[in-house]
């Protein structure tokens, strides 16, 4: 129970697929229900996997607590959304107000901060190893080209990790 | 004309069918599954038009959660009202969550093998990477924004950026942080802040 609450937390106070994780990722770890080796791994195999990025959640699910974690966590992230339901009916009253554009400034740049954490959380368990940096900074360089698909980047990491680490 | 209407609308079960193929198809991520809600919705079937698509899209970004869950809601609510949400969420999340369910369990049936150690040791910088870049993309539109504006607004912005970067590092719950920094975005970018009073006051 509490552990849907907290993906569901997680998920309730974030925007887009990736921003509840710095939440996850404090209160699982502070339970010790998951080690931070799993993060890394749920959001590799999130991305090469089918559906949204968001899904990463489900394969954290999975690691941490079987099938029935990864129901709770595909329930959890979909609950949230719903919310759209009725921002939808509200929205119109309140497009003009003048604080509106602030707040989405707001909520933005507090997005960015979120991602700046996740980079962080991901990379930090191989800092000291410049091989993992030089592919970080590959694999940056490679998706903002945006003109090789992010599947064959990953692949690529891949094939560089089984060379460099085997 | 009348015939023709009726036929071009969309059916729960032609719903079900299009968000399922969307969401088998999207691989490696959000803007692959938005280009194929718009080629779907838009282009082919013109069931949608672009400033429809593009109106609905904002109002995901203010809702809670995976935005593309919240874009499947108002799509599927707008072409098949209830059932049509259920048909369209059903059809983009079951089949996809299902086959992530799958890869993630053969892959806790052999992450203890040497080689995928090292394949893993590869992909997770890339993930680190490519989530920088992400962070990138969401930064550039503020920044340059604020930067048309002055350096004040620049300044401003980069400090909310580490502001919220180093709550949640402190382990400042995240919703905390996050409702914290839009607050102070309310603040710092509303001008002038009260309408009542003269502009040299309340700036700063």
């Amino acid at each position: 129970m509490i552990y849907f609450f907290l993906f569901f937390k997680a998920t309730i106070f974030s925007s887009g697929g990736f921003s509840n994780l710095p939440s996850l990722h404090q209160d699982l770890t502070a339970r010790a229900w998951a080690p931070e080796a799993d993060f890394g791994e749920s959001l590799s195999i999130g991305q090469v996997t089918p559906g949204p990025n968001g899904l990463w959640v489900i394969v954290l699910g999975y690691l941490s607590y079987g099938f029935l974690g990864a129901l709770l966590a595909l329930i959890a992230i979909t609950i949230p959304p719903f919310f759209v339901l009725l921002i939808a009916a509200i929205y119109t009253r309140l497009e003009h107000q003048r604080w509106i554009p602030g707040l989405m400034r707001g909520i933005s740049l507090a997005v960015v901060g979120t991602f700046l954490t996740v980079f962080w959380t991901i990379s930090k368990p191989s800092s000291g190893d410049w091989h993992s940096w030089l592919i970080c900074l590959v694999a940056f360089g490679m998706a903002f080209s945006r003109r090789i698909n992010i599947l064959i980047i990953l692949i690529i990491a891949a094939i560089a990790g089984f060379l460099l680490y085997r | 004309m009348q015939v023709l209407q009726t036929e071009n609308k969309p059916t729960s079960k032609k719903l079900l069918l299009i968000w399922t193929s969307i969401g088998l198809q999207s691989f490696g991520g959000g803007a692959t599954t938005v280009l194929l809600i718009q080629r779907e919705f838009i282009e082919k079937r013109s069931w949608l038009s672009n400033e429809d698509f593009a109106h609905l899209w904002n109002l995901c970004l203010l809702a809670p959660g995976i935005n593309l869950i919240a874009i499947t809601i108002l799509i599927g609510k707008k072409l098949g009202g209830t059932a049509g949400i259920f048909y369209s969420l059903f059809g983009l999340l079951f089949p996809s969550a299902l086959i992530t369910c799958f890869i993630a369990a053969g892959f806790q049936q052999i992450e203890h093998l040497h080689a995928v150690q090292a394949i893993l040791k590869g992909v997770v910088p890339a993930t680190a990477g490519i989530m920088l870049l992400v962070s990138v993309n969401f930064a550039y539109p503020q920044l340059r924004l604020a930067y048309k504006e002055g350096p004040l607004n620049l300044l401003l912005c980069l400090l909310l950026i580490i502001f919220c970067s180093v709550a949640i590092f402190l382990q400042v719950p995240v919703f905390v942080a996050l409702s914290i920094t839009a607050i102070l975005g309310i603040l710092c970018f509303t001008r002038p802040l009260f309408k009542k009073k003269a502009v040299i006051q309340e700036h700063d």
